[in-house]
């Protein structure tokens, strides 16, 4: 199966253990990817300050544009920022069609045009719908079995849109992990925020948003936390001595990409497909314990 | 101040014509459901229900200075709860934009990172993660740029040494001329104008 990885700025930096992980376990499920052309970046959750809404929609349409006339394959991101910039562009011309041509009138100036016929895809919903948990379950040689992971869907990948699963509870990730043996612990933070894209400036309002989503994952017993997003990935693992420091607290708590545990359930290289080796807090510890 | 300033209609006016997605405050019912949704909720001074009033109520200087309008995290759970269907994040973003178009500058750090990053957006195509701090940083003085740097040493050297730090320079995407010109564009086109 054909699809457009839009991987997006921050997985050739700070989210690198994402894109190195996601390729070989989805290769392996059969899954090929394409790169869109000369891509340029989604505006993430920020660019609102200095741009205005148009110019962030034609900045994704403009991406879109050019995969559609490369061949029209589903696009997926998944970076959760991404996704939901992409995404919304969709949502919102088909919705009103005048903004369809606004978006076109700008494209004309680069010779681009968007006929709004793309479907934007999270990962996790070409895991869980295209592929799906049997392939996955049969192609696992080391179950990640009695591994207690809190699933962290956070914020983008779901909300507002709700395309491929509940908005209020989630439950995609939680299969997905349940496929590769590992044990998904309940996790009432599971869809609360992180800070997202303003964790930066805003770190000191912020980090309080992330202790309570490390202490709700500690308190249901898990091991280590899994997430989908670069962000959620970097503010959730970054940080942690910080907030030691700040509240007195002890974590240190490994956080990993749904693709890295895949990866190493699916029996492969730990650090030249998990990535394993990338993350600042090492989950290997606690991986090897339940691979044996 | 900003009692001085006092009742003034035209400014909902003002709103729904050049913020994107004003006009839909018109539909706002005032239940709250928003406001309790922020994650930030506990440090705005004026939670979005209010600030929808406070258009309403026309008090322009407390609308485009105040903090809340720049502590949205982008987390979409009011657009998913508002009984109302009002995008709340949109106008949000869309006050913030347009508050920095009228040179009010609430939490400078998120409005100086915002704008950095549009900036180098156009400017390349790309974001490049090393290089955007560093502009961030150095926003304010050169002094404060070398003290805010060294803070973030230990988290730069971290990525770094876990290969999650892009060591080359950004270059601009090949296409950047043509996605300019789009942007020129969609500015032109768009409520209100882009900030430089
Ligand atoms: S939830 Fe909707 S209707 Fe209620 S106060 Fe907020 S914007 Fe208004
Ligand atoms: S998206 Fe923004 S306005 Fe909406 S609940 Fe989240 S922080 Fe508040």
């Amino acid at each position: 199966m054909k699809y457009f990885l839009y991987w997006g700025c921050s997985l050739e930096g700070s989210g690198a253990n994402f894109l190195v992980s996601l390729k070989p376990p989805c290769e392996a499920l059969g899954m090929e990817f394409l790169e869109i052309e000369d891509w340029n970046c989604c505006g993430a959750s920020v660019s609102y300050a200095g741009a205005g809404d148009l110019a962030i929609k034609v900045l994704n349409a403009r991406n879109l544009a050019i995969a559609e006339a490369e061949g029209g394959y589903d696009v997926v991101a998944p970076c959760s920022s991404c996704y939901i910039q992409m995404i919304k562009v969709n949502h919102e011309i088909k919705e009103n069609p005048k903004l369809l041509d606004e978006v076109n009138a700008c494209l004309s100036e680069g010779g681009l045009k968007y006929d709004g016929t793309l479907n934007v895809r999270h990962i996790q919903d070409v895991l869980y719908n295209d592929i799906g948990v049997d392939k996955i379950k049969e192609r696992v040689v080391k179950p990640l079995t009695g591994l207690k992971v809190a699933g962290y869907v956070g914020c983008q990948s779901v909300r507002p849109y709700g395309e491929y699963d509940s908005v209020n509870k989630p439950v995609v990730q939680d299969r997905l992990l349940e496929a590769l043996g590992a044990e998904a612990v309940p996790f009432p933070s599971k869809i609360k925020c992180c800070g997202s894209g303003i964790f930066l400036p805003e770190m000191d309002y912020c980090m309080v948003l992330v202790k309570n989503i490390l202490e709700d994952a500690l308190n249901h017993g898990a091991e280590l936390i899994s997430t989908v997003c670069p962000m959620c990935a970097m503010n959730l693992e970054l940080y942690q001595g910080r907030i030691n420091d700040k509240y007195g607290t002890d974590f240190d708590v490994p956080i990993v990409y749904l693709t890295q545990l895949m990866a190493v359930a699916f029996g492969m290289d730990m650090k030249k497909d998990a990535a394993l080796n990338y993350n600042v807090i090492p989950p290997e510890r606690v991986i090897r314990a339940a691979i044996g | 101040m900003e009692n001085m300033v006092g009742y003034n209609p035209s400014f909902a006016e003002e709103v729904f014509q050049n913020v994107h997605s004003g006009d839909k405050i018109k539909m706002c019912m005032n239940c709250g459901v928003c406001a309790a949704s922020c994650p930030l909720r506990e440090h705005m001074d004026y939670p979005p229900r209010q600030i929808f009033s406070l258009i309403r109520a026309g008090k322009r200087e407390m609308v485009l200075g105040s903090e809340a309008i720049m502590l949205c995290t982008s987390c979409y759970a009011c657009v998913v709860k508002c009984p109302r269907s009002i995008p709340v994040i949109d106008i949000m973003h869309g006050l913030a934009h347009y508050a920095l178009t009228k040179g009010y500058m609430p939490r400078v750090e998120t409005a100086r990172f915002g704008t950095e990053f549009w900036k180098q957006v156009y400017r390349l195509g790309r974001v490049d993660e090393k290089d955007l701090p560093r502009r961030v940083f150095f926003a304010g003085g050169f002094v404060e740029g070398i003290k805010k740097m060294l803070s973030f040493m230990d988290i730069g050297i971290k990525l770094m040494l876990h290969r999650r730090m892009k060591l080359l320079p950004e270059r601009k995407i090949k296409g950047v001329k043509s996605l300019q010109k789009m942007l020129n564009k969609a500015e032109v086109l768009e409520k209100g104008g882009a900030v430089r």
